[in-house]
């Protein structure tokens, strides 16, 4: 795990400090693509990025494209902005997916309403460049 | 064949400062006056004390103990990074270190200054555990343990039709336990009502089901039980006590189940060197950061079946006179926030009769879990074997 250190808080949007290990999964998002780390010598998919596959403790693995579709885990509705960058958003939903590459991702829901949540709604994620270098994945119905 | 470790410790000295709304004191001065609290409490001079257990962040470390305390002869200094999980795991580091014979009193304090100082969305980034959460969760808008818990406590109401009327239970009860108990920071009538109206934090999640931001101090001391008994109050001994830590430990998101955390682990543990069942227990302490946490937590220590945990909080069964009083001080939620050292004091208070209007009778076994970092777990069984 990474322990760069985290700016102090300001009211600035938080954005990744992306490491040795999750640098492909940014450079992809970036490009438009959600990259995944695959063990090269079981194959499993892994996620979030990093350095060893514990199922058998490979160090070698490949980023390799997913694809984008995936059904809700679960969600929670953010009323209280904790990050005064997001008040101007709140409520937002965040929902976490199963993606059908097999990891979860964790992102806000758009254009979907409150009451039409529900696990197992389908949902497909995409790509919202926020500066030059970051670009983040939000989730819209499928 | 019985646990080594199996009320070979005990804890012997319990002491707290008010838990207030602002203080002009520093984290440091408030764990040690804690800590000087809880020495005089055991009948110890702070020259016995020769090991240390400090919270960080948050208050000092070994050398502040050492510099303030004159300690002569320090053998153990231990950080236990484990969030509100560490002040539980850290009896059971304590025990270990007096049952080895390494240390004979071993002194665990939480010094916060978390309405005061900095808040929870500074404190997140503080943890190299949440070096994750910060770089993927962070960006996306989940800051916060309430955000990321929430989602837990979304997927438990939709698989088991667990309801925000089970969280405000909670909240209520233990409300009413905190108006016993002269020292909290909340200490006026919750209804229901009332907490439905409070204002929504992350859904489901409002107000009233998040702990207190609070300052404050506690302090615990683990001493060898054979030390313990000559000491000045009634013997409260360590019968079982475990940490545990969950698949994908630093980020809730990938974690295969999200309400199963270290507790599912450390929980069956502690039964078995303890050598009692959920049956046995008299009073519980369950670290309560959140209502809905108390409820899981309850499933995963055996008090009902998993998706249980809802109606299990209702009819009177967590208050006192019923089955299972729980957080009997009135908690995180509504006492303070001193990472639910308070738990483990008031669970010693219970056991040694000392608990005031908040005690519960006849007690004679009770627990106390800690919950924390995204998941991990702890839990101490103590008894009163004066
Ligand atoms: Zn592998």
């Amino acid at each position: 795990m990474s322990t760069t250190p985290v700016a102090a808080p300001t009211s600035e949007r938080p954005l990744p400090i992306p490491t040795r290990e999750s640098q492909p999964y940014w450079d992809g998002m970036r490009e438009g693509r959600l990259m995944l780390q695959h063990c090269a010598g079981c194959g499993k998919v892994r996620h979030y990025p990093r350095p060893v596959c514990p199922h058998c403790f490979s160090m070698e693995s490949t980023f390799k494209k997913a694809p984008t579709g995936g059904t809700i885990h679960t969600w929670t509705v953010c009323h209280h902005p904790f990050n005064f960058f997001f008040k101007a958003s709140a409520p937002y939903i965040v929902a976490l997916v199963d993606m059908d590459a097999g990891v979860r991702v964790n992102a806000p829901l758009r254009g979907v309403n409150e009451a039409d949540l529900k696990i197992g709604k389908r949902v497909r994620l995409d790509f919202e460049p926020v500066n030059k270098e970051v670009t983040l994945p939000f989730f819209v119905s499928d | 064949m019985v646990h080594p470790l199996r009320e070979t410790a005990a804890v012997s000295g319990i002491g707290e400062t008010a838990y207030t709304r602002g203080t002009p004191k520093s984290g440091l001065a408030l764990q040690l006056e804690a800590s000087l609290a809880a020495i005089a409490d055991a009948g110890l001079s702070p020259r016995d004390i020769d090991g240390v257990v400090p919270y960080f962040p948050g208050g000092g470390i070994a050398e502040d103990f050492i510099a303030n305390l004159g300690l002569p002869d320090l053998k153990l200094s231990l950080f236990v990074p484990m969030g509100g999980a560490t002040c539980v795991a850290a009896i059971q580091s304590a025990a270990m270190a007096v049952a080895s014979g390494v240390c004979n009193h071993v002194l665990i304090a939480v010094g916060r200054t978390g309405y005061s100082g900095a808040r929870v969305s500074t404190r997140l980034q503080q943890f190299p555990q949440f070096a994750l959460a910060a770089e993927f969760e962070a960006p996306i808008g989940m800051f916060a343990p309430a955000q990321l818990y929430a989602q837990g406590a979304r997927r438990h109401m939709a698989l088991y039709g667990t309801t925000t009327r089970h969280f405000a239970e909670v909240a209520v009860v233990t409300r009413q336990h905190a108006i016993l108990n002269g020292n909290v920071v909340m200490n006026k009538p919750l209804t229901v009502e009332e907490h439905h109206a409070s204002r929504m934090i992350s859904d489901p999640f409002r107000l009233f089901d998040c702990s207190l931001e609070s300052d404050g101090g506690a302090a615990v001391i683990v001493s060898r039980t054979d030390r313990a008994r000559d000491l000045r109050k009634p013997l409260v001994t360590i019968m079982g006590v475990a940490e545990g830590h969950p698949e994908s430990p630093a980020s809730i998101a990938q974690r295969p189940d999200l309400l199963e955390f270290g507790l599912a682990k450390a929980a069956p543990r502690a039964y078995d060197m303890a050598g009692v069942g959920p049956r046995d227990i008299d009073v519980a302490e369950i670290y309560d950061c959140f209502t809905f946490t108390v409820i899981n937590q309850l499933e995963l220590l055996g008090f009902c079946k998993k998706g249980e945990g809802g109606p299990f909080v209702m009819d009177g069964r967590i208050g006192l006179g019923g089955e299972l009083p729980i957080n009997t001080h009135g908690g995180l939620l509504s006492q303070g926030h001193v990472v639910g050292l308070n738990h483990v004091i008031e669970l010693t208070r219970q056991l040694r009769r000392e608990a005031g209007r908040a005690q519960v009778k006849d007690a004679e076994v009770g627990l106390v879990t800690g919950y924390g970092d995204m998941g991990d777990g702890s839990i101490a069984i103590l008894r009163r074997a004066a």
